[in-house]
Order: C-alpha cells, then sequence, then structure tokens
C-alpha cells in the first residue's frame, strides 16, 4: 500500500518535473522553424570519459608528487587545463549552427514518419560530430566540412492519426576530445500529418452510391464491357484476360465501366456500430482502394462532404480529411479547403 | 556498430603513429623485442582495418600477455622497480591496440598514452626530452581530436592545428599552476629506478674503467661559481676515495669496513681562501656528490663523509641541485689514525715483488723522506718512457703492476694511480686512489663550468706529516696537457678523443658556430635545470613572495579558480545571462511591462498582434482605460517606428506606464 501510494506520488512529482522544465525549455528554447544556436540555449556538462579522464590525471598528479618530477607535474597541469579550455572548444562546435525544419512528411498511423531538417552555419569554421538523436528513435551523426549547410531525415514512429507533433530533438557534440558534452534541445515547430491506419473491411458492406442498387465490386457480365488495360497490381485474378496471356502477350484485365462511371460514396455511416477510429481506419482503406482502381469517391463524415471525384489531389484530400477528423485543427483543414476550391 | 563509436581511420593512424613516437625514448632501457611487439600488433591492427585479418581471439590475447609478462620478468629478472613497471605499461599500451575495436578501447589507448609520457619524465627531464614529449602529447591530443570526426577518409590539417591549438591556450594556466602548486614530499614511496642505470663512476675501479668512461660526451655534473672559476689544474672533483684492494680492484670502504670511532668526521680548521658555487649533477643513481677540497655545505639531507666528501643520503635519481663552499688550502687529517694508517698501507704481501724491489730502493735514495720519495717516482714517470693513452694494452697475470712498470709502461690515469699507490704503499707511506673527475669546460656564455664524462679522473692522496693529506697526480707527470687543458689535447697525438662518437658535437669544437651553437645550447640546458627541473618549494615561496607578498593556501586556490574563470569567461557570462533575452531598447522594455501589467488583468497580447490592434482589443473590453491605452500606444509606437528618439518622448511614456493601473 504504502509503496504504492509512494510510487504514484513519485510519478505524480516526476510529471510535474517534466512539465516544469518543458516550461522552461519552451521559455529559453521557443519553439521556431528555425533556431540559431548560442550561449542561451547550449547547456554543457562532462562526459563519463571526462570524469575517466580526471581521474587518470589524479592518478598522474600522485606519480608527480610521489616522484617529486616537476616535468610530470607540469604535464599533469597542461592536461588539466587542456580540459578546461575543452569547454570552449565544444561549445564552440555547437555555437553559430542554424537548425531548420525543411519538411515532415504524411504517413500512415503506425508507420515511421520522415521528418526532414537542415542545419546550416554562418561561418567557415568546421563542424564536426553534430549528433541528431530524436527521442532515441533514430539519430544521425554528420560533420559540416566544406559545405554551408546539410540536410538530415530522422524517422519517427507514430501511433495516432491526426498532427503527429514529436518532442524535442536533441542535438549533441563531444567533439573534439569527448570529455565533455554539449547539448541543446530544440523544437523546430514541425508536425506530421498522419493519416488512419488503413485496415481491410473485406467487402464494403452496402455501397451508398448515387444509384440505389450500386455495387462496389462488379459481378462480372453484370455490367458492360468496356475494354482492356494493363494489369495493374490488385486486379482480380477473375478479371484477367487469359486468352491474351496464351498467346504470349502481356497480362491484360477486362475493365467494366462500373469502375468508370459510378462514383461511390465512402460514408461513415457504412459502418455502423463500429467505434469512430476503426471506421475512419476502414475508410482510409477504401480511399486507398478506390483510388488504386482509379475509381471516382466521394466521402462523407459527420460535418464533412466530400464530393465525388478521383486523382492525386482528391485522395489527399480525403485523407488529410480522415485524419483530422474531430480534432480542432480538422475544421480548419476544411474550410481552408473550401476556400482553395 | 554506430557510426559515433566507431573508430575513424585517421584516429587509428594518429594512435599508431604515437605508439612508436612514445616508444623511442624509452627503447634504451626496455627489452628489444617489445619495438617487434609495437611492430607486430601495428601490422595486425593495419590488417584487421583492411578486413584481411580478425581481431585476436581471447585464447590469443591471454598467452600473448602471459608471455610478454614472463619476457620482462626474464630481461630484468625482476618485475619490481620502475624499468620493468614501464615496460609493462609499455607492452600494456601496445597490445591494447590489438583490441581496439570502438571508442572506448581508443581512449583506453589514448589515456595510457599520456601516462607514457609522464613515464619518460621519471627518467630525464632535459629540455630536449621535454620538447620531444611536447610533440608527443600533441600527437596524442591529435589522435583525441580524430578520435572525434567520424567518418573522415582523408587527412586534414584541421585536426592537428585543433590539438596544437588547444594547447597553446592551455600553456598559461598550466604555468600558473606549475608556479603555485605546492611541492609536498612523497605520499608514499614508490618503485625507483634499477641500478642498472647507474652512470659515471662505481665504488670498484679496475684499469681500464676510467677509460671507458672516457669515452663518452655526457655531461656529468654543471658548475656555477659566484666568484672567479679557479684554475684548470685546481679543478679536482672528488667523488670516491678508493682505499681497499679488491681483486686487482681498488674500492672505496663501505660502511661496515669501518669502525664505529672512525665514523665521525675530523673538522679541519677552516683557513685561507674558499670558493663558493653550485652543482647541478645529472642523475647517478649513486650516493656520492662531486666537489672541491674542502667541500662544506648548508643544504640539508648532505653528509660529510670521513674521507671529506660530500654523500647524498638517498640516490641520486634525478638531477640535484647542491650547493657547496670549498676550503682549497686546508690540510685534510693533520693526525692519522692507527686505523687509517693501517688500512692504507695495507697491500697483498706477494704480489708485485719487483715493484716492492723498486719502491724500497728508491726510498732508501731518498734518505727515507717520504716527500722527496715520492716525488722521485713522480719524476720517474715523467722522464722514463711512460706513455698516457686510453688504449693501453691489457695486463694479466698474478703482478700485473710489476708488468705494467716494468713491461708495458702504456696506460691510462688509472693505471698510474694505481701504480703509484702501490709504490708508496710498499715505503710505507699511507696512500689511496680517489676518483672524480678533473677540469671542466667554461661555457662562455654564462661562465658555468660543464663537467664531462670524458673529464673523468683517477689520481692519489699521500698522507704525509704535518701536511694531511696531499693531491699527488702522477698523470700530470706524464701528460701534463691531459690536466692544464684537457683530454682532448692530452690525446692530439693518438687521436682517439671521442673516436667512437664520431658525431658528438664536442668533436668539432673547432668549427667555431658548431661550438657556439653547443654551448648556447648548454646554456639553455642549465637555466632550463636551475629554473624549471630544480624548482622546489623554497623557490616557490621565493617566487610567490615576491610577486604576491605574503599568501595563504586560499588565496592560490582563489587564484588558479579566478585564472580558470577569466579563461572561461565568454561561456560564463552568457552562463550567468543567458537568462536574458536580447537586449532591448529602452521604450520595447516599456511598453512590454505595460504588456506585463495588461496580462495580469487578463488580456494577453498574441505575438503577431500588432500594438494598435492589441489596445484596440483591450479598450474595446474596457473601454474606461480606452485614453490612456491609446496614449500609451502612441508613444511607444513614436518611439519604436517614428524614428524618434526624444528623452521627453520616453519619460512620458515611463510615467504613463508606471502610472498605468490595471
Amino acid at each position: 500500500m504504502v509503496s504504492a501510494a509512494l510510487s504514484e506520488s513519485w510519478q505524480r512529482y516526476r510529471e510535474r518535473a517534466q512539465r516544469r522544465w518543458r516550461r522552461w525549455l519552451n521559455r529559453r528554447i521557443p519553439p521556431a522553424k528555425k533556431v540559431t544556436l548560442d550561449q542561451k540555449r547550449i547547456f554543457i556538462f562532462p562526459t563519463r570519459i571526462g570524469f575517466f579522464f580526471l581521474f587518470t590525471l589524479l592518478v598522474m598528479l600522485v606519480a608527480a608528487i610521489n616522484y617529486q618530477n616537476n616535468m610530470s607535474f607540469a604535464l599533469t597541469f597542461l592536461l588539466i587545463n587542456i580540459f578546461v579550455v575543452t569547454v570552449l572548444h565544444t561549445y564552440g562546435n555547437l555555437a553559430g549552427l542554424t537548425v531548420h525544419a525543411v519538411r515532415a512528411s504524411p504517413v500512415f498511423a503506425g508507420q515511421r514518419a520522415e521528418f526532414e531538417i537542415m542545419v546550416s552555419r554562418a561561418s567557415r569554421r568546421q563542424y564536426f560530430g553534430l549528433h541528431f538523436d530524436w527521442l532515441k528513435q533514430d539519430s544521425a551523426i554528420i560533420n559540416l566540412q566544406d559545405r554551408q549547410e546539410q540536410h538530415i531525415k530522422l524517422y519517427l514512429r507514430t501511433e495516432r492519426r491526426g498532427w503527429y507533433k514529436p518532442e524535442r530533438l536533441r542535438l549533441d557534440t563531444v567533439y573534439p576530445l569527448g570529455m565533455l558534452r554539449a547539448w541543446t534541445w530544440l523544437d523546430l515547430d514541425i508536425r506530421a500529418l498522419v493519416y488512419p491506419r488503413p485496415l481491410a473491411s473485406g467487402d464494403l458492406p452496402g455501397v451508398s452510391s448515387d444509384q440505389p442498387d450500386g455495387m462496389a465490386e462488379p459481378v462480372p457480365g453484370s455490367d458492360d464491357f468496356y475494354g482492356l488495360r494493363d494489369y495493374q497490381r490488385g486486379d482480380s485474378l477473375r478479371h484477367v484476360f487469359w486468352k491474351s496471356v496464351a498467346k504470349g502477350q502481356p497480362l491484360q484485365s477486362k475493365h467494366y465501366t462500373a469502375y468508370a462511371d459510378r462514383s461511390v460514396w465512402l460514408d461513415w455511416n457504412l459502418f455502423e456500430g463500429l467505434p469512430p477510429e476503426q471506421r475512419l481506419s476502414h475508410l482510409c482503406y477504401w480511399v486507398l482502394e478506390f483510388d488504386r482502381r482509379n475509381e471516382e469517391y466521394g466521402l462523407r463524415l459527420p460535418g464533412v462532404t466530400l464530393e465525388p471525384d478521383s486523382g492525386e489531389n482528391h485522395r489527399l484530400t480525403a485523407l488529410r480529411q480522415l485524419a483530422l477528423w474531430g480534432s480542432p485543427d480538422g475544421n480548419s483543414a476544411v474550410t481552408s479547403m473550401r476556400a482553395a476550391a | 556498430m554506430k557510426l559515433e563509436e566507431q573508430v575513424p581511420r585517421n584516429a587509428l593512424v594518429w594512435i599508431i603513429g604515437t605508439q612508436f613516437f612514445l616508444l623511442l625514448p624509452h627503447l634504451s632501457r626496455i627489452p628489444w623485442w617489445v619495438l617487434v611487439l609495437y611492430v607486430a600488433t601495428a601490422v595486425w591492427r593495419s590488417m584487421v582495418y583492411t578486413g584481411r585479418w580478425s581481431f585476436p581471439g581471447g585464447y590469443v590475447k591471454t598467452s600473448l600477455t602471459i608471455v610478454c609478462f614472463g619476457g620482462v620478468a626474464l630481461s630484468y629478472g625482476t618485475l619490481i622497480g620502475l624499468e620493468p613497471t614501464v615496460a609493462l605499461l609499455l607492452i600494456a599500451y601496445s597490445l591494447k591496440l590489438i583490441e581496439l575495436a570502438n571508442q572506448r578501447d581508443a581512449y583506453m589507448v589514448i589515456f595510457i598514452a599520456y601516462f607514457v609520457c609522464l613515464t619518460e619524465f621519471l627518467f630525464s627531464q632535459e629540455l630536449l626530452i621535454t620538447l620531444y614529449m611536447i610533440v608527443a602529447v600533441l600527437l596524442n591530443t591529435t589522435s583525441l581530436v580524430a578520435l572525434h570526426q567520424p567518418g573522415q577518409d582523408r587527412f586534414t590539417s584541421s585536426t592537428i592545428r585543433r590539438a596544437g591549438s588547444m594547447m597553446l591556450q592551455a600553456l598559461p594556466l598550466m604555468i600558473l599552476l606549475f608556479v603555485v602548486f605546492p611541492r609536498i614530499g612523497p605520499l608514499w614511496n614508490v618503485p625507483l629506478k634499477s641500478h642498472a642505470a647507474r652512470s659515471g663512476m662505481s665504488d670498484f675501479m679496475k684499469p681500464g674503467d676510467v677509460a671507458n668512461l672516457s669515452l663518452s660526451d655526457e655531461v656529468a655534473f654543471r658548475v656555477q661559481f659566484e666568484g672567479e672559476v679557479p684554475a684548470r689544474r685546481e679543478l679536482y672533483w672528488r667523488g670516491l676515495v678508493l682505499s681497499k684492494l679488491d681483486d686487482g680492484a681498488w674500492r672505496s670502504l663501505r660502511w661496515r669496513d669501518v669502525p664505529g670511532d672512525q665514523r665521525r668526521l675530523a673538522e679541519p680548521e677552516l683557513v685561507g681562501d674558499y670558493s663558493d658555487y653550485s652543482i647541478i649533477m645529472e642523475p647517478t643513481q649513486q650516493n656520492w656528490l662531486y666537489a672541491l677540497p674542502y667541500a662544506t655545505t648548508r643544504d640539508r639531507g648532505i653528509i660529510r663523509s670521513n674521507d671529506f666528501r660530500l654523500v647524498s643520503p638517498v640516490e641520486v635519481q634525478d638531477q640535484k641541485r647542491y650547493q657547496v663552499r670549498s676550503w682549497l688550502e686546508v690540510p685534510l687529517e693533520d693526525d692519522i689514525s692507527d686505523w687509517r694508517r693501517g688500512v692504507d698501507t695495507s697491500l697483498p704481501e706477494l704480489q708485485n715483488p719487483q715493484t716492492r724491489e723498486l719502491a724500497l730502493q728508491m726510498l732508501a735514495e731518498a734518505d727515507g723522506d717520504p716527500q722527496r720519495y715520492a716525488n722521485a717516482v713522480l719524476e720517474m714517470f715523467r722522464d722514463q718512457a711512460f706513455f698516457y693513452t686510453l688504449r693501453p694494452p691489457l695486463l694479466q697475470g698474478e703482478n700485473p703492476v710489476d708488468q705494467f712498470l716494468f713491461g708495458t709502461r702504456r696506460g691510462f690515469c688509472e693505471h698510474y694511480a694505481s701504480a703509484f699507490t702501490w709504490l708508496m704503499r710498499f715505503a710505507g707511506i699511507p696512500a689511496r686512489v680517489v676518483a672524480g673527475y678533473q677540469g671542466g669546460e667554461i661555457n662562455p656564455v654564462n661562465g658555468t663550468v660543464i663537467v664531462h664524462q670524458f673529464d673523468a679522473h683517477a689520481w692519489n692522496e699521500i698522507w704525509l706529516q704535518g701536511q694531511g693529506w696531499v693531491r699527488m697526480d702522477p698523470t700530470f707527470a706524464i701528460a701534463p696537457a691531459r690536466i692544464e687543458f684537457g683530454l682532448e689535447q692530452a690525446l692530439a697525438e693518438e687521436g682517439s678523443f671521442l673516436a667512437e662518437t664520431p658525431l658528438s658535437p664536442l668533436r668539432y669544437r673547432n668549427i667555431g658556430w658548431v661550438n657556439n651553437l653547443r654551448l648556447q645550447l648548454d646554456a639553455i640546458n642549465y637555466r632550463w635545470q636551475l629554473f624549471v627541473i630544480s624548482y622546489d618549494q623554497d623557490q616557490r615561496y621565493q617566487i610567490l613572495n615576491r610577486l604576491l607578498g605574503s599568501v595563504g593556501q586560499t588565496q592560490l586556490v582563489f587564484l588558479v579558480a579566478g585564472a580558470w574563470a577569466l579563461l572561461l569567461v565568454p561561456v560564463i557570462i552568457t552562463m550567468v545571462w543567458r537568462n536574458r533575452g536580447p537586449r532591448l531598447d529602452a521604450a520595447t522594455r516599456l511598453y512590454l511591462d505595460f504588456c506585463r501589467r495588461l496580462r495580469r488583468a487578463g488580456f494577453e497580447r498574441s505575438g503577431h498582434e500588432a500594438p494598435a490592434a492589441f489596445a484596440q482589443r483591450v479598450a474595446a473590453d474596457r473601454p474606461a482605460w480606452a485614453e490612456e491605452l491609446t496614449a500609451i500606444t502612441r508613444c511607444y509606437e513614436n518611439l519604436a517606428y517614428g524614428g524618434s528618439s526624444d528623452p521627453e518622448a520616453l519619460d512620458e511614456l515611463k510615467r504613463r506606464v508606471r502610472t498605468f493601473r490595471a
């Protein structure tokens, strides 16, 4: 009981400390698309190796005392002061750098989102061993020698749909001697759009279409044969035009008019009884599916209606709606979308 | 392995280079096979780098370690002592290379290297060695820098320049620490240098020993006289008194050879002129010190022996500086004890019968007067066909002195000194061999007398009633040039001076600029020894008193801390002030103060909101403030954007903001 209470209060304490720490960081290094590192933003502390080096120096000092050897004293003092001077050099290996947010590519929940950042320098100073670490999930180490800037791509796991704004990026360096580490926490004000995780749902239950008898899965022979097209991955094997295959020609599949003409409504209500997130996942799957089939589809979510259309832009709009549905950002996304239209 | 844990190729090259650089000065004092080990591990590690070989397995490493330990034990006969310890350290330093896989291993190797630098100083702190070690530290620091330049595939000068600039920046504070750090005594006993490293004279003189020493151009000690340098023929630096004949060799009396009541020094009466000087002696691993007779010193920890020498109770491990006052005219031991007379006249009865006969005959010719007899012997050396040579024939058989006096008649100083002692003792005159150095080279640059190993010399002292111990130098009778001008002139005909060290700068003394350079360097070396190597607690007190007046330990700690702080000022200032944002002008500060007041009232200005818009928004909510709001905003806008720098406008803004009550 007591331990449980203790751990709970410890937990609370930690959370509070973390909150305070974040608030403090936000004041010290406010989120920005572009952060130039200066003394205000750089922290510095000896590394484990640094402490080990100091211990080595202590042993050397004892040797110098015991042997009453002045040159050994001199050597020890030289190394002590090299350690002190390293503070300036390690600090200098971050100072003057500018880190820019470049872009974050959208992903489906559960995938890793790609964040592209750029680091640039103002002077011709050479920077070495700049170590980027983001949430211990991905890291990169770079030098800035001849070029003025360098792009870095880091990948972070996503879990939920919506905007994913990662915690601060840590940039650190132990150059030149590895005895001190200078670091900074950067909030690059960068976020990735995370689409719902696509979830297959077998057949589309009761397709809602403009034509009441509309079906998502055309039955062979029930619709007019429209023509042949090159086989695409995902085309049903039942639609493959086997005769031409027998003649040694490339795979072709039979194409029915229903795909091209009928516009399907992907409707929130198609998945009656399922939890909202699962509905969105299914809808996401179907958006991708119809886009792949190059069919027209519309999207109907509570509060959102997207007229049937097809193509890249339409897909992106639809996915964006699915990603942001229900979030405060989502509405503004819709309004801006409408304004653009 | 992650990129940041890998060891870049450049770092590996620097590390291996540093290893060989550090091994080089140690080579003379470690077994030869350690060099083989270094080559082998370097080759192995390079092969691992190119991917042709793999790291050795644990079995190989263990057996290599055991073999090397055994090898050191065999080579030295022990694992205790400084040399075996250093050899083991060097071996560990080398073996670590073949298991250097990641950054952590590299740190180990580099830190060991810093320690190896230190061990070199335990053997020599000379200026040249110090300069060499500065380069070694630079190389090692460069490896450390290269270790943190990941993925570098070409060498850039930036690596070594970075290491160099760090060392240069560390230098001033190193000097400060060096001066102020207290020189306390050893905390505990440490392994000392082995006796194998002894150099210079030994207390056991066989024929040929001094001649061997004369082949070396190393410096034995340097002397700085306070007044004038005495004449060259007076510069007999006594080191050892050899009284006992032992297997054909002369040796000094051991502690146990001397009866208790004879151990005390009979202090002579101090008369005549004296000469003050200080000596800096190169390490010998022996106890005795060199000085002119009769030597007194006020240095603590130096003993005066009963044969009028200076002795250090501990072996001279490092360069040693001591101050001497010598009374050149004081007679030594007016009154000789029976014990000493016995010791200094004893000879094996049956050896060298011809010499004995000669001695008795010549003594008779001198009417039994010891002084006349001794002079007659010297005259015999001078007038008969005796030769002074570095390359005497070997004396063998039962009666070497007979063989020398009546046969070969060619010898170096120890042959003559030995023969002279025999002749004196056969005549019943107390006589002994004195070993040390004779002469020295006066450096015109700073006036020091440089005594080299080739100035090693052996001469005699005989005891005469009323005069005490009188110096007799048979070599002077045969080769006066040796005493008047030095060994080089004495051997000019033979051409054997430093014949085996053709590169010694001393051989080119006749070439003006070479000699000049050598003497300049020696003067620098002397200063180096005087002020740096022998810097001790006394000198520290003097310097600190002169610079700072009397200061306590605490103040010194503050002094060093202050110096460090000063060095880090750029960082420290900004760390202390880093909470402050960029410095704002007065108007903006006032306006932000105003915004703070409004925030407390619940009106937060968002980042993009212009002051006027903000004022409007607040005024819409609190019409009562509207007038003041617009006034303040207008004031601020005029100051910030209107280009007005009117102090009155600023005052107005200040007044309005101060009086504004939200």
